[in-house]
């Protein structure tokens, strides 16, 4: 009998945080990844280089700062913050999209086994994930990198090593209980093979949270690639990079704090349009077992 | 109870000892070699070579393995290679200075936290309320390297209200800065999770008969929403606090804070092995210890919980 005036108040207010914010961050998402994509057609060269620029008859030296020619300003070698900053989105939203989708592969097979497989081969696998789970992350990261050297290929490989644990945990759960359904059983008794039920009566029947995670999961990615590019354990210049562009505006934060600034309040966004996107997800689907899932996005 | 801390504490040696497996492996892998590190650049490849043999670089990989392990099991950590000290004073050194930050942090995260929420509450679908769970939507969004950075800019450099890095006495005007950087991306967590757990007792027939007999509003707040709703509360804090640890690295070396984060960076730039073995080591211990003390907390706040 708690009903009253004051819930249908509520109403419109959540109805419109559910179904909106999370197509705000579509849409945000959508202008990031047009803006990436036509990156080349729409902004100038990231790499060009301006010592001296004449403004109201005087000589003035870089870092320019935000004007109509250099939306976000210049760095300190007069190369556009804007471009650079597009050309960066790319890589970012790269990252994000591959150590999600590599993760989620990888954790998702290695879930289905040990949640499906007999208890010897589940032990195997969760021993594994306790083991992964208890470096700190951020160290694993950098190590693996250090290991493999810098680069794109390499960070996506580190990132998703550390990311794979969760999403085995996650799947696992689900396969325990969906393996105990009657239909997995009537499977069992027409003579399907064990990877058959697997992949076509299990694993489909896990897709929600499976989902669910790969959305959640994404944020985190992009921001701890940013986070081993601003300590150099990243990807590494010239390739226009969030993390690396911030890192290079520290030694700038006096005279002209757009450089570092700028940045990274478009990673903010994006990165808050993806959390977005994955509460919405979440309200869709409702799998309650994958809220946890996301729970490493801000660690970075 | 004990029992199951006991078993909790030694589910942890295969863990360990798969950690340092892992380490073990990646830093063998690590191009550069240790001695020429130890030795300098412009070493005699005699020194290096003396270096090698002294430090035992020249044995069989899995002679180093198991040696390393039966190191760590007597608690010996080996020297740095960098300073050349036993690891285990280093970490005496900078462990305490992680603990103060990581302590701050969560304080203040938990404080301002569960104050935001109680507002929110309190307040519910008024301004207040809205402001709070916008922003607390929001702070989960920041990237901690950048926040850090901003909050660099505005408080030390612009206003020049406090130091924009490095280590005082503790808990002086420097811990400021890192810890509320630590403190801001759980802050809007856990006043949401305050917030959903207090609406809920808020709604039981006791707080109504609390009401009813003419309680004033805070006083029920302390005396029965608060200790009924702490399950939630402390469950996220627990968590959440393990979520702060992870952050650490990245704080410390931002402010130069002499922690455990920053020896263990430290480490891993100048390819410091010992050191950065020792330093995981010592995070992953913390964490788990952390786990421990909150599924046991847990267990101390709703008593209907048995650990056997």
């Amino acid at each position: 009998m708690r009903s009253s005036i004051r819930e249908f108040a509520t109403f419109d207010w959540r109805r419109f945080r559910q179904a909106r914010l999370p197509l705000v961050g579509v849409g945000v998402i959508l202008v990031f990844v047009l803006l990436a994509a036509l990156a080349p057609f729409i902004v100038s060269d990231p790499t060009q280089i301006e010592m001296r620029r004449e403004q109201d008859g005087e000589t003035i030296t870089p870092p320019f700062p935000p004007n109509p020619r250099n939306l976000f300003g210049t760095d300190q070698l007069g190369r556009d913050i804007f471009a650079r900053v597009v050309f960066g989105l790319r890589t970012s939203l790269i990252v994000g999209i591959l150590v999600r989708g590599l993760s989620m592969v990888a954790g998702t097979m290695l879930g289905l086994i040990s949640g499906y497989f007999p208890k010897a081969v589940d032990d195997v696998i969760m021993r594994i994930t306790d083991i992964m789970l208890a470096f700190p992350v951020i160290l694993l990261a950098m190590t693996v990198t250090a290991v493999l050297g810098p680069g794109l290929v390499t960070v996506c490989v580190a990132l998703a090593l550390v990311a794979w644990p969760d999403v085995a945990r996650l799947v696992r759960g689900q396969v325990l209980a969906v393996r105990e359904q009657s239909y997995v059983e009537s499977a069992r008794c027409v003579g399907a093979g064990n990877w058959r039920i697997l992949l076509r009566h299990v694993l489909p029947n896990c897709m929600g949270p499976i989902i669910v995670a790969f959305s959640m999961g994404i944020p985190g990615a992009i921001m701890y690639e940013a986070g081993l590019s601003f300590f150099g354990f990243g990807i590494q210049p010239p390739t226009p990079n969030l993390g690396s562009i911030i890192s290079d505006g520290r030694g700038y934060i006096t005279v002209a704090p757009w450089y570092p600034g700028f940045p990274g309040l478009v990673l903010t966004l994006l990165v808050l349009s993806v959390n977005l996107v994955g509460d919405g997800l979440i309200d869709v689907m409702n799998p309650r077992a994958a809220r946890g899932v996301g729970s490493g996005h801000s660690a970075a | 109870m004990l029992g199951y801390t006991i078993r909790r504490l030694l589910q942890f040696v295969p863990i360990l000892i798969g950690l340092v497996t892992v380490l073990f492996a990646l830093l063998n892998i690590l191009p550069g070699d240790p001695a020429r590190m130890m030795a300098g650049p412009f070493a005699d490849p005699d020194v290096v070579k003396t270096i090698r043999e002294e430090m035992g670089f020249d044995r069989p990989l899995w002679i180093q393995y198991l040696d390393n392990l039966w190191d760590l099991a007597r608690g010996e950590f080996g020297r740095s290679y960098q300073s050349r000290r036993p690891i285990l004073k280093d970490i005496l050194e900078v462990f305490p200075k992680t603990v103060q930050l990581a302590i701050a942090a969560e304080l203040t995260s938990a404080l301002m936290g569960i104050w935001l929420g109680v507002i929110a509450a309190t307040r519910r679908n008024g301004w207040a309320d809205r402001l709070i769970m916008t922003i607390a939507a929001l702070n989960l969004s920041f990237p901690l390297f950048w926040l850090a950075l901003m909050l660099q800019i505005v408080f030390a450099v612009f206003w020049r209200l406090l130091p924009p890095s490095g280590y005082g006495s503790g808990f002086d005007s420097f811990i400021i800065l890192p810890a509320v950087t630590l403190a801001l991306p759980s802050l809007g967590l856990l006043a949401r999770i305050t917030r959903a757990a207090l609406l809920e007792i808020m709604g039981e027939d006791y707080i109504r008969t609390a009401r009813a007999k003419g309680l004033r509003g805070p006083l029920v707040m302390r005396r029965h929403i608060l200790p009924n709703a702490l399950i939630p509360i402390v469950t996220t804090i627990g968590t959440d606090f393990v979520r702060l640890l992870g952050g650490i690295p990245i704080i410390e070396v931002i402010f130069v804070w002499p922690g455990i984060g920053k020896y263990a960076y430290d480490a891993l730039v100048f390819r410091d092995l010992p050191a950065l073995q020792a330093s995981v080591i010592v995070l992953a211990v913390s964490v788990s210890l952390v786990n421990l003390v909150v599924d046991l907390l847990y267990a101390f706040i709703n008593p209907r919980i048995r650990y056997v």
